[in-house]
């Protein structure tokens, strides 16, 4: 049982899972945005937008799932070796990157709603709007969209260096601590 | 003997004219909404230029002669409203009226049943709308709702007739404010 649960050295299986599932929705999200809206339109942006918007909700949903099992799990202290300015840029990185994909999911969803393009979630459930149909606003919910999409895309760059950089450059064992079990221990 | 025949046929046909009243529809409080799903939600979008006669006699209304422009289709969202005009959809520069002429009215009370040919983009049906007449401020509003088959009218050709992601039912609310004309 503990193995599903935080423990001092790493992330257990639940956090690890939600973390995992989550990234890898949002680097098919990222591409597949970027892609429909570039389409002109035709039926195929009409589908794969509607997917975007229904993969966001998605999101949206398991990054709070996330903060609440954060909130209830609370997750392995960073090592001490760490300089304390490190600890707080680390501090920041991670509440940005549970904020970020919340709030360009909101743009997003806020967008839609503007342009009167409400969403079905995969065809199944009818999602309410946020607000009524206003398509003087439309155009500054997409923008809003997409520069918090731009500033999630950063995020992840900065992560994904830190990761490394805990994993190659200073081998502390810090990445290792969100994988499964005895991948990539330190010798 | 062929005077008399026209005498007989003016004398027929002018008292029943001569007591139809007619309206032409004012632009003011006037409105014509389409309704259709989108990816499993609704989408609602105007028409912005429209005009109709609309004749009673007597309480009843005898005759209606509408027609819409589709190239004053207006969602809110320029991109969509130029795919519209397209050949696809409206294809507004081959077809650029909609029309509909009353053919037979029943009239009960405020209530008329009004059967007639709807022709869009070259493809003409007979329909039948139920039109309802109350009186606002001085004026007469006409109102009614019917809906339509996109297909039988090729609205949506090509990838747009999967009607899982483009719904075949459009609904059409329409309302209008008369104003006496000729």
């Amino acid at each position: 049982m503990s193995r599903f649960l935080n423990s001092e050295e790493s992330y257990g299986i639940i956090a690890q899972v939600l973390h995992w599932g989550v990234a890898a929705l949002i680097f098919v999200q990222l591409p597949l945005g970027l892609y429909a809206a570039n389409l002109p339109v035709s039926l195929a942006r009409l589908r794969w937008l509607s997917y975007h918007k229904s993969l966001g909700l998605t999101i949206l949903v398991l990054v709070l799932l996330r903060l609440v099992w954060r909130w209830i799990d609370a997750p392995p202290p960073l090592p001490g070796t760490l300089a304390r300015r490190e600890r707080c840029a680390a501090r920041a990185m991670h509440r940005a990157l549970y904020l970020v994909p919340v709030l360009a999911t909101l743009a997003g969803w806020l967008y839609a709603s503007a342009a009167g393009l409400s969403v079905n979630w995969f065809g199944v459930l009818l999602i309410p709007d946020l607000i009524a149909k206003n398509t003087e606003l439309a155009p500054l919910f997409k923008v809003l969209h997409h520069v918090l999409v731009g500033l999630l895309a950063l995020l992840l760059i900065g992560h994904i260096g830190a990761a490394a950089r805990h994993a190659l450059v200073l081998r502390d064992n810090v990445m290792q601590r969100i994988l499964p079990a005895g991948w990539l221990e330190k010798k | 003997m062929m005077r008399w025949i026209l005498l007989l046929l003016v004398c027929a046909t002018a008292p029943a004219s001569a007591a139809e009243d007619c309206f032409t529809s004012d632009t003011a409080g006037s409105g014509v909404t389409f309704r259709v799903m989108q990816a499993g939600a609704p989408y609602t979008g105007n028409f912005r230029r429209f005009s109709g006669v609309v004749c009673f006699s007597q309480g009843r209304l005898t005759r209606i002669d509408a027609s819409l422009d589709p190239a004053s289709v207006d969602t809110g969202l320029p991109e969509l409203d130029a795919a519209l005009k397209e050949s696809d959809f409206f294809d507004v520069r081959k077809f650029p009226r909609v029309t509909f002429v009353s053919t037979a009215v029943q009239s009960q009370g405020a209530a008329h049943t009004t059967r007639g040919t709807l022709e869009i983009k070259g493809n003409r049906r007979e329909v039948e709308i139920v039109l309802h007449t109350r009186p606002a401020g001085g004026k007469t509003a006409i109102s009614g709702s019917f809906t339509l088959d996109r297909l039988q009218y090729n609205i949506g050709t090509g990838d747009w007739s999967n009607t899982k992601w483009l719904g075949a039912e459009v609904k059409l609310d329409i309302s209008a404010i008369l104003t006496r004309g000729k």
